[in-house]
């Protein structure tokens, strides 16, 4: 059952001006610009534009970091991992679970205001988990993404849908997982779809409407710069999906979003060239969806390398002049940092195990050394990183994310035709093993004892000096991690792991300050808020949703 | 790693010196219906098994993984299901899904949905190694007796703790695997039944089987077959021994006699 909406409008314009009061502001766009400058709200995915997922919030410290206590909890109701970040805005928390439900809780307390539930269709095909990370806000309204590949907007103050609008057709499998961006009065979405033989695309709606404002196919088409990197009609079902939120600049005027892999997955004999936008960054002017520059990071990619990571801006001195660039941890086991105000290269490293290419030239492209067929691959499927949200700390200059050890795939090509809506891999992989049937690792936890072990690879959280692309730290862990990083001005990293240890680490050192088992997978990253005076840290492990501070 | 052999075997059992522990992998109790005897009536092809895995590759493994077991409470190869138990309940699934758990419903012809039973009842076994069953009575005896196996592994209530219980064990591994391990154990070991050895701050040595590990801990049962849990900061030496403990059973049963064990283990399905 769907439940459809025509509520539109009224509601929205009813609640008048756009102008923040003191005593019960909007979040204007003007807000989630100088989200650096409230950090007791958590008002986007990623904390802010940048998305650095840095608070400069200092309550909790390394020294006191051991006093940190459960002060509320809140289950969520239905099953499956849980990916989705909360945003925190004036006391009020905004978190989605499986499969479209959005939940307002006092963020003080954990009690619900409101539950919204949405279901999606049943023709909604999503590869990988009826996942949801949630939503954005501007006003007093939340959007969010759903499975069926529609866009709605809800009240903030009821849960009441005020529109829903079909982003893109979900018999075709797209779909939507990520949370939106609101960049000025337009909300920001891309698609998933890319197992599925969808051509992707981003595409940006009037906040107060739902209507259309642009849209970049991530794929050009005939005509356009770029689709001489495809053959024939590949390009009409070539995937380059973009299901993790992007990042914008505000002063350059610039989104930056990043593009999954090229279809059939498995098969690049299939589809020859290099495939643009697939595997890339792409940053587009938000006003009219218009691209301005592109790197990709996987030309040709047979191996999944989605480049759907968390674009993260920083300025900093680059080699003694101020620069403006952006920090990129990519699925394909190289860190790299570009200049965000023209695509150009700057560096790439390995951070893990790499033998799909045996560097990268001067311009960052790779040098491509394919494995013979039955030969395991480095990184595996799911990557020396994946779209885990990363974070960067101006204090320590440090980039820290999550990575995938010694961990390997062995891939299958296939000759595959595209059916709509069906999967369209073009083959398949295996997990090397250290014995034949030993458990192995992939998508989401097996269970709660670990028969695999660390053989057939391990986590870590890791901290990489953007000017060397080398590691500083590595804390190990026995599983491998999806958790994301949050980093303070105490220079305190909070992340997690799939053993359910919620940790709190010296983002200097990689010291363990703390930990609390919270027994189930972290698979999101922790956020930080302030109320009356009181710094707070939330994590979602298993299906519980937990916040800390300190003991009084 | 440490040579394991300096320690003194706790292992209460004359043969288990020899014989030792590690190998089978139990993995996690699984359950199997009971109607899954019905399912052994039939034949699968060697065509149907490979056509059913490269179907399985593009249609099903990026939800079901792999090795099919990506979807919580659910392993297809060791057919372990939510609501099906015959060839025929797999069919009505795949092609009318199951929409409360999300999984789409499949348009396939008929001749695919046979490659899709026949690669999961095989228990994704591509490999097409050769294996020969006998006689599962015999098997039992050889088990209890010239095999020597109780002395350290144990099924339904009966025999040794400290090699894993293969009450299920035909349930869970494939014929192919389970004949490999009873000739090459070193190469069919899986790496969580590996012997190991721990030496904590304290001064205390402790020889086992892992069960369960993290980052922070271990957990694990040992030699006199006590549940042990460990943090890792106690932990003062840990190894792993590179071989397994079993012996291998080539040249010691004649093939036979390996038949009829192997006939044995693949009737040992658990409750």
């Amino acid at each position: 059952m769907r439940i459809t909406s025509r509520y539109v409008l009224p509601l929205l314009l009813a609640a008048g001006s756009w102008f923040p009061s003191a005593s019960h502001a909007q979040v204007s766009a003007q807000r989630i610009e100088r989200a650096a400058a409230e950090p007791q709200n958590w008002l986007t995915y990623n904390g802010g534009y940048d998305s650095k997922r840095y608070s400069t919030l200092n309550q909790i410290t390394p020294a006191n970091v051991k006093n940190l206590e459960q002060k509320w909890v809140v289950q969520d109701q239905v099953f499956g991992a849980w990916e989705s970040n909360p945003l925190v805005v004036d006391g009020i928390m905004y978190v989605t679970e499986r499969p479209n439900d959005v939940m307002a809780i006092d963020a003080k307390t954990g009690k619900l205001f409101w539950l919204y539930r949405y279901t999606p269709s049943p023709d909604a095909r999503i590869c990988c988990g009826a996942n949801n990370r949630g939503v954005a806000m501007l006003g007093d309204t939340l959007y969010m993404g759903t499975l069926d590949a529609h866009l709605i907007a809800i009240d903030a103050k009821s849960g009441h849908p005020l529109w829903n609008i079909a982003v893109a057709d979900t018999k075709l499998a797209y779909s939507i997982t990520m949370a939106p961006l609101v960049v000025k009065d337009k909300v920001v979405v891309g698609v998933g779809g890319g197992e599925f033989g969808i051509r992707g695309f981003v595409a940006a709606y009037d906040a107060k409407t739902g209507k259309e404002a642009w849209r970049f196919n991530t794929i050009p088409g005939p005509g356009e710069p770029g689709h001489e990197t495809w053959n024939g009609d590949d390009w009409k079902n070539g995937g380059a999906s973009a299901w993790i939120t992007g990042s914008y600049d505000p002063s350059l005027n610039l989104v930056y979003w990043g593009i999954g892999n090229p279809g059939p997955d498995w098969n690049p004999d299939q589809r020859p060239g290099d495939n643009l936008y697939s595997d890339s960054v792409v940053a587009l002017d938000p006003d009219t969806g218009t691209l301005k520059w592109h790197f990709q990071f996987t030309p040709n990619d047979g191996y999944d390398y989605d480049s759907v990571q968390i674009p993260v801006l920083a300025d900093m001195d680059w080699l003694g002049k101020p620069a403006k660039v952006m920090m990129w941890a990519n699925r394909n086991g190289f860190f790299y940092v570009l200049d965000r105000v023209t695509g150009k290269f700057l560096l790439g490293q390995p951070f893990v195990k790499v033998n799909w290419a045996s560097g990268l030239d001067l311009n960052g492209r790779p040098i491509q050394t394919p494995q013979p067929p039955g030969m395991p691959t480095w990184p595996g499927n799911q990557g020396g990183t994946n779209w885990y949200p990363p974070s960067f700390s101006p204090r320590t200059g440090l980039f820290y994310f999550s990575v995938w050890e010694n961990y390997a795939t062995i891939y299958r090509k296939e000759q595959q035709t595209y059916e709509p809506g069906r999967n369209f891999t073009g083959g398949g992989f295996t997990v090397v093993a250290p014995a034949p049937g030993a458990p192995t690792i992939g998508i989401g936890r097996k269970g709660p004892i670990n028969n695999w072990t660390s053989e057939v690879g391990s986590g870590a959280t890791v901290a990489v000096d953007p000017h060397t692309g080398k590691r500083v730290w590595t804390f190990p862990q026995y599983d491998v991690t999806d958790a994301g990083m949050l980093t303070t001005a105490s220079d305190l990293l909070f992340t997690g792991g799939r053993e359910g240890y919620f940790y709190a680490l010296d983002a200097k050192t990689g010291k363990e300050l703390w930990k609390a088992n919270l027994g189930g997978s972290i698979v999101m990253a922790p956020v930080t808020f302030e109320i009356d005076g009181k710094q707070y840290v939330s994590v979602i492990s298993g299906h519980t949703l937990v916040t800390f501070a300190l003991r009084n | 790693m440490a040579d394991l052999s300096a320690e003194p075997n706790r292992c209460k059992h004359r043969l288990a010196r020899t014989i030792g522990a590690s190998l089978l992998s139990a993995g996690l109790a699984v359950s199997v219906l009971p109607e899954r005897a019905a399912a052994q009536d039939h034949q699968y092809s060697a065509a149907d098994i490979q056509a059913g895995a490269r179907l399985y590759s593009s249609q099903c493994a990026l939800c079901h993984g792999a090795n099919g077991d990506g979807v919580a409470g659910i392993n297809l190869p060791r057919q372990q299901f939510h609501h099906v138990s015959t060839d025929d309940d797999i069919r009505n699934v795949v092609t009318t899904g199951v929409v409360s758990a999300g999984m789409p419903s499949f348009k396939l012809q008929p001749a695919e949905l046979d490659g899709i039973v026949a690669f999961i009842r095989s228990g994704f076994d591509l490999s097409g190694t050769p294996f020969k069953v006998g006689d599962a009575g015999r098997g039992r005896a050889i088990y209890d007796g010239k095999g020597g196996c109780a002395a350290c592994h144990r099924v339904d209530g009966k025999g040794a703790r400290t090699a894993p219980d293969l009450s299920d064990i035909g349930a869970v591994r494939q014929p192919a695997a389970i004949q490999r391990s009873l000739t090459d154990p070193n190469a069919a070991m899986v790496p969580i039944n590996r012997s190991v050895r721990i030496v904590t701050r304290d001064g205390r040595t402790i020889r086992g089987r892992r069960i369960n590990e993290d980052t922070a801990t271990v957990q694990l049962i040992d030699t006199g077959e006590r549940l042990v849990s460990l943090a890792k900061s106690d932990i003062r030496t840990y190894d792993i021994a590179p071989t397994s403990d079993m012996p291998s059973f080539s040249g010691k049963l004649t093939s036979d006699e390996l038949a009829d064990l192997l006939a044995y283990l693949l009737s040992l399905r658990g409750q």
